[in-house]
């Protein structure tokens, strides 16, 4: 369980790095923390013959501007646990980086490391798809945007083309008073769900002026609940009906089952999930009022 | 029997051996480089059943010139033979690299020696076997479809063995009896995982012929007597040594393939040869565990008695045999202990061990016992429920209170505390049992409390194996003492200890009986140049080992005592040994140094009496009794489980248990803790899964579950002392026990949860919760 | 091909030419001969290979050793020296948080910048914040109970030597 051989490249520059990814193609990988790569290198699922450390470029800030936060791709997870700017916009991602695997891992794995292994149960992929991130992507040719759930094709498949950088995601700023919360259950603390659920809620103290989710373990990619989002807009806070909305979510999601759990386990305890977090996310918004 | 007045036997004291291991100065397998050492990479088969038609070696040959590959032409006919001499069980061997057939994924195929590990992994890959496909045998029903062919060629059926035990009279008690009770229980298949895995390393001296074998191994003589009997050395010429060994639960216990090939490499070769398991395929292919199918039926009478039990066991024993415990003890294990606590005298067994294309299965911590306790003691509690009786009440109705007791099929138990552990229990409890009442009404989270009380047969000794005609043949520790001129001691100690604490508990020992502090006693283990010993398994380390080093070190107490009393002009009884000195009982003030009378025995001989030669060693062995030495306990999980989620939490987990004389509660308590998590991990997450075409899907520790910090509880343990009087010390084992209760005790925590009887593990949160969706007012 | 690279162990500068390949556990344990290094699973699941990089945990089996030019490397020869003296493994011993060593020096380098984040902090943290700390680490011997109290123990020392704790 060693890796094959590589050429080592230390990108000094974002344009150093897209000059090197650009070179060798389909043959480069860029590197930041290695938690997911490094394991896959290990057990020679991957093997980059170039690797591109971008670990020393200029991209580990988290900003922000009128309408948006902008996490660099470097950012490392436990980060989050103590930002301002994460506690005050986006409190589903506070919640959700408590169950990203180890502190060890927490320490070094970064958004962008994540976000292109694309795990179907990721946290970090489900907070994006929650909150209609885009993802920037450079290269030599220059830079674009992509929707997160445009970005996210599959089972660890991404929209990243050969000599593209993931650079930074931009998650747009709630507008007013708004609440986030996310629950997941996998069979160890750490482990990659077997279900999860994410909810964002904006109101105005008394209805809901608009609702979010994502669900995780339903598909091979983080899913919205678009149709139930639609619905809840425009209703009183109190009306929202956590184990309606938990059953109608079971109704709607057809997960795959495998030997740690049954569909209909997972089918159930999505919708289940779903409950919890939309319950948490209405007592919250309606004790703000 | 306990000695008397001991001053280190049953002392909490910290370890000795620590200091090395916590600083990083510890010497595992991995640690040992020879110069000019070839790193060994197996080719392991990937497909699970295949004619193996032909191994291209070319590429490798083009491509990295200078590497050396073996395959099966150039091993032939060596072989792993661990044949049970039943006349019922079908005889197999696994090559030590595949000749014309592979049975699993995992089983060796090539042997690639390179000048380093990355280069030798990469030279593997281009080692390209060509296969023939064949039916593969994936299940239990497979294995037992006289459609299939079998898995070896001259075989009737994938059966290894199927045989019975029997004692009592059965129809008589299906005839008294007013409740019949008939339940299967499953237990999953699993395996081990020590944190360091395997690892060999061969070094052959042509000039002295002497071969020396580095083995992460719990048992260096066995492997020595295989290497040599196989490759046909002498023996004497043959060193195996265990260095820090990171683990082994059982795991470490069985003479493997590697073990002979790496010797015959590096005898090949003339190089030294080093191979260390990674672990993929310490997974895949080391041994696994467990994987038992049982179906029982109790005979019950009104008052509540067991009359007699009948039992049927399979076990998927997986491709191959292994050396020294079989294809049959695993499901033969099963068989034995199925009778339990319990006092009844009619029982008959069937059990079979089936054949299929699976890794094969070895010794785990526990050794089928764990399965057994899980379907006896789910028994009790089903039992329990359908005669509308309280499940702690109803054992104590049928536990066993009169010693020594002679079984249903013979065996006979030394004394124990199976009643007084149970009523320790149940006051334990009380609590917890009134908070599972009062949540049956909560449709959102249940507490339920389970207990498992059972027996371990442990230290067996050499009629137990004689009877069951296995390999291992014999069931002795040695040990080998020696007191220097300086009054410190040298034990070399048949035994390898990976984490049991033996540097310090036969310290201990040793201690007591030749007067000096344990910090004074230096004990080597792990090497072949001690004197003969089974090595570390079967809990027989303390009863056994223990009972060596006091039985070998008394004798040298004897000759010191008498050396002292000479130097005092006193008479021998008089003479006392502690705290490194030698001096009157009655006056404590007159005595000499140990080292004095250390160095009269051995420097200054004029100083010894007329007549007594010079010398201070000593060796002894002590095997195990007859039927062993029977430690006992009683566990308890209090579980609450959040319905809608399926997802379980251990509020609680305790543990009263009895294995005799103590010689280190810390150590002990150490062993019991670490046994329970791993029996809480088979309970709950830990699941070896192959799919229809014998693939495997947890080949990583992100499929392959263990226990992490976060979901175990603190466990409570709470001692009774029963010594035994079948070994020296009193003591029994117990470095198996903590294993055994486990799955039965949480599998009773959910059916009293949940009102729903529990058939099979793991308990993971999918299964809970279809418990609870099947399981009525839920 | 072989790539320079010069490394600080454990205070000892270290100019190496290594495959940019090799993990950086085994240029620890090979070219340094930092034994205490140990390798549980080589794919981050276990924890057993962690090691400080420039003052933070790490797994050396997920870091290239070409990736730390220039860094700070510390592994667990450097805590207490042979006699194991730092307060942390003379806890890990005194409650009995090891048994066949092997996950141990993982242990300790995981959790000493815990221990010592928390004496800073002046609190100790609840049992289920220490379990979280050593998620990462498998042991597979002690039942982690030892290890708890270890912490618990060392963190409670550290706050009464500096006169924060209850």
């Amino acid at each position: 369980m060693r890796p094959t051989e590589f050429a080592y490249h230390r990108a000094e520059t974002i344009e150093h790095a897209l000059a090197l990814l650009a070179e060798h193609g389909e043959d480069g990988r860029p590197i930041s923390g290695g938690q997911s790569l490094v394991p896959m290198m290990n057990l020679r699922l991957a093997r980059p013959a170039h690797l591109v450390d971008v670990n020393h470029l200029d991209m580990a800030r988290i900003e922000e501007d009128a309408d948006t936060i902008r996490i660099g791709a470097l950012v490392r997870h436990e980060t989050y646990l103590t930002h301002p700017l994460i506690a005050r916009h986006l409190p589903a991602m506070l919640e959700a980086v408590h169950w990203i695997g180890h502190p060890t891992i927490r320490r070094n794995g970064s958004i962008g490391g994540s976000l292109c292994h694309a795990d179907p149960t990721a946290e970090l992929a489900a907070m994006a798809v929650l909150h209609d991130a885009r993802i920037v992507l450079a290269s030599t040719g220059g830079r674009r945007e992509v929707a997160a759930v445009d970005f996210l094709k599959g089972a660890y498949v991404t929209d990243v083309q050969p000599g593209e950088l993931l650079v930074e995601v931009i998650f747009p700023k709630p507008t007013g008073p708004h609440v986030g919360t996310f629950d997941e259950v996998g069979e160890r603390l750490g482990d990659f769900a077997i279900g999860s659920f994410g909810v964002r809620l904006e109101h105005d103290g008394t209805r809901v002026r608009r609702l979010a989710t994502v669900c995780g373990g339903a598909r091979m990619v983080p899913i919205r609940m678009t149709e139930l989002e639609a619905g809840a807009a425009g209703q009183p806070l109190s009306a929202l009906d956590p184990v309606a909305f938990g059953q109608k979510v079971t109704a709607m999601v057809s997960p795959s089952g495998d030997f740690r759990a049954s569909a209909e386990y997972r089918r159930n305890l999505i919708g289940e999930l779903a409950s919890r977090t939309l319950q948490r996310a209405r007592d919250q918004a309606m004790g703000m009022k | 029997m306990k000695p008397e007045n001991p001053r280190h036997l049953g002392a909490r004291i910290q370890r000795l051996e620590d200091p090395r291991l916590l600083s990083g100065r510890a010497r595992y397998i991995d640690d040992i480089r020879p110069n000019n050492c070839l790193h060994l990479k197996f080719v392991r088969s990937q497909v699970a059943h295949a004619k193996l038609l032909e191994v291209d070696t070319s590429m490798v040959e083009d491509m990295f010139p200078g590497t050396i590959v073996f395959t099966g032409k150039d091993t032939g006919a060596l072989s792993m033979k661990a044949h049970q001499d039943y006349p019922e069980m079908q005889y197999a061997e696994q090559p030590l690299l595949a000749t014309d057939r592979v049975r699993f994924v995992g089983e060796p195929i090539a042997a690639v020696l390179a000048e380093d590990a990355y280069q030798a992994e990469d030279a593997a890959e281009m080692v390209f076997p060509d296969f023939d496909f064949l039916p593969v045998i994936a299940t239990m029903e497979q294995a037992q479809d006289p459609a299939l062919p079998p898995l070896f060629d001259g075989w009737k059926s994938n059966v290894w063995v199927e045989r019975q035990m029997a004692g009592g009279d059965l129809a008589a008690a299906r005839a008294g009896a007013a409740h019949v009770i008939r339940r299967t229980y499953r237990n999953q298949r699993q395996t081990g995982v020590p944190m360091e895995g395997r690892g060999v390393i061969a070094e052959y001296d042509q000039s002295m012929r002497v071969l020396t074998v580095w083995s992460s191994t719990q048992m260096p003589h066995l492997v020595r007597t295989y290497i040599a009997e196989e490759l046909g050395l002498p023996e004497s010429r043959i060193r195996v040594i265990a260095p820090d060994v990171g683990g082994g639960f059982g795991v470490k216990g069985q003479v493997f393939g590697e073990e002979v090939l790496l010797a015959w490499c590096a005898m090949k070769t003339g190089r030294p040869v080093k191979w260390i398991e990674d672990r993929r395929e310490n997974l895949l292919a080391s041994i696994h565990a467990r994987d038992h199918l049982h179906t029982l039926e109790a005979y019950v009478s009104a008052e509540g008695r067991l009359l007699g039990l009948w039992a049927d066991i399979t076990v998927d024993v997986g491709a191959y045999s292994t050396y020294p415990f079989t294809a049959a003890g695993d499901p033969g294990m099963a068989a034995k202990v199925m009778p339990g606590p319990y006092d009844f005298q009619a029982y008959e067994a069937t059990f079979r061990g089936l054949a299929s294309n699976k890794c094969p299965l070895g010794t785990y911590r526990g050794v089928a016992r764990p399965s057994a306790v899980f379907s006896q003691e789910r028994l009790m509690d089903d039992i329990a429920r359908e005669i509308g009786m309280d499940p702690i009440e109803f054992r104590l109705k049928n536990i066993i209170r009169e010693f020594p007791y002679r079984n249903v099929l013979g065996f006979t138990y030394d004394p124990g505390s199976y009643e007084e552990s149970l009523l320790r229990m149940r006051d334990l409890l009380q609590d917890d049992i009134a908070a599972a009442k009062a949540s049956r009404t909560d449709p959102k989270t249940r507490i339920g409390v389970g207990v498992a009380c059972f027996i371990e047969q442990t230290a067996h000794g050499t009629p137990d194996f004689t009877r069951r005609r296995v390999p291992i043949e014999t069931g002795y520790v040695a040990a080998r003492i020696e007191m220097m001129p300086d009054g410190e001691v040298l034990i070399d100690l048949g035994l390898q200890s990976h984490g049991q604490g033996m540097e310090t508990t036969m310290a201990q020992v040793a201690a007591d009986a030749l007067g000096v502090t344990p910090d004074r006693v230096f004990v080597r283990h792990g090497d072949t140049s001690a004197p003969y010993s089974v090595g570390t398994w079967g809990s027989r380390g303390g009863p056994l080992g223990g009972g060596a080093v006091h039985v070998a070190a008394t004798e040298i107490g004897t000759k010191l005592k008498l050396i002292a009393a000479n130097l005092l002009q006193a008479s021998p009884e008089h003479v006392e040994l502690a705290d490194n000195r030698a001096f009157l009982r009655d006056r404590p003030e007159t005595g000499v140094d140990i080292g004095y009378v250390a160095r009269s025995a051995l420097r200054n001989i004029d100083r010894l009496p007329e007549g007594m030669s010079p010398g201070l060693a000593a060796e002894a062995s002590v095997d195990g009794p007859k039927d062993g030495t029977y430690s006992n306990a009683v566990h308890a999980a209090v579980v609450e489980i959040d319905v809608p989620t399926g997802k379980m939490k251990i509020r609680r987990f305790v543990v009263v248990e009895d294995c005799g004389t103590i010689i280190n509660p810390l150590v002990v308590d150490g062993q019991v803790r670490g046994g329970v998590v791993q029996g809480i991990g088979s309970a709950l997450c830990e699941h070896f899964v192959y799919d229809e075409e014998g693939q495997p899907l947890t080949t990583s520790f992100a499929d392959y579950l263990m226990p992490q910090a976060p979901e175990m509880p603190m466990i409570e343990v709470h001692h009774i002392e029963t010594p035994t009087p079948l070994t020296p010390l009193g003591a029994k084992g117990l470095g198996e026990g903590g294993a055994i209760g486990p799955p039965a005790a949480l599998a009773n925590a959910v059916t009293n949860a949940l009102d729903f009887e529990v058939r099979e593990t793991p308990l993971t949160a999918s299964a809970i919760w279809h418990m609870a969706q099947d399981a009525k007012g839920v | 091909m072989k790539n320079k690279i010069e490394l600080t162990v454990n205070g000892k500068g270290h100019a190496l030419a290594v495959e940019p390949r090799r993990l950086l556990a085994d240029v620890l344990r090979e070219d340094c001969g930092l034994h205490g290094v140990h390798i549980g699973c080589a794919h981050g699941a276990c924890g057993c290979c962690t090691v400080h990089v420039d003052g933070a945990p790490r797994l050396s089996c997920l870091t290239f050793a070409v990736q730390c030019d220039g860094k700070t490397i510390e592994t667990v020869e450097s805590l207490g020296g042979t006699d194991a003296t730092h307060p942390l493994q003379q806890a890990f011993r005194k409650h009995h948080g090891l048994q066949c060593g092997y996950c141990t020096p993982g242990f300790l380098m995981a959790l000493v910048p815990f221990v010592d984040a928390k004496v800073r902090e002046g609190t100790m943290p609840p049992e289920a914040e220490i379990r979280d700390a050593m998620s990462g680490n498998i042991c597979r011997c002690t039942g982690y109970q030892g290890i708890v109290e270890a912490v618990q123990d060392t963190i409670g020392q550290g706050l009464r030597s500096q006169g924060t704790g209850q």
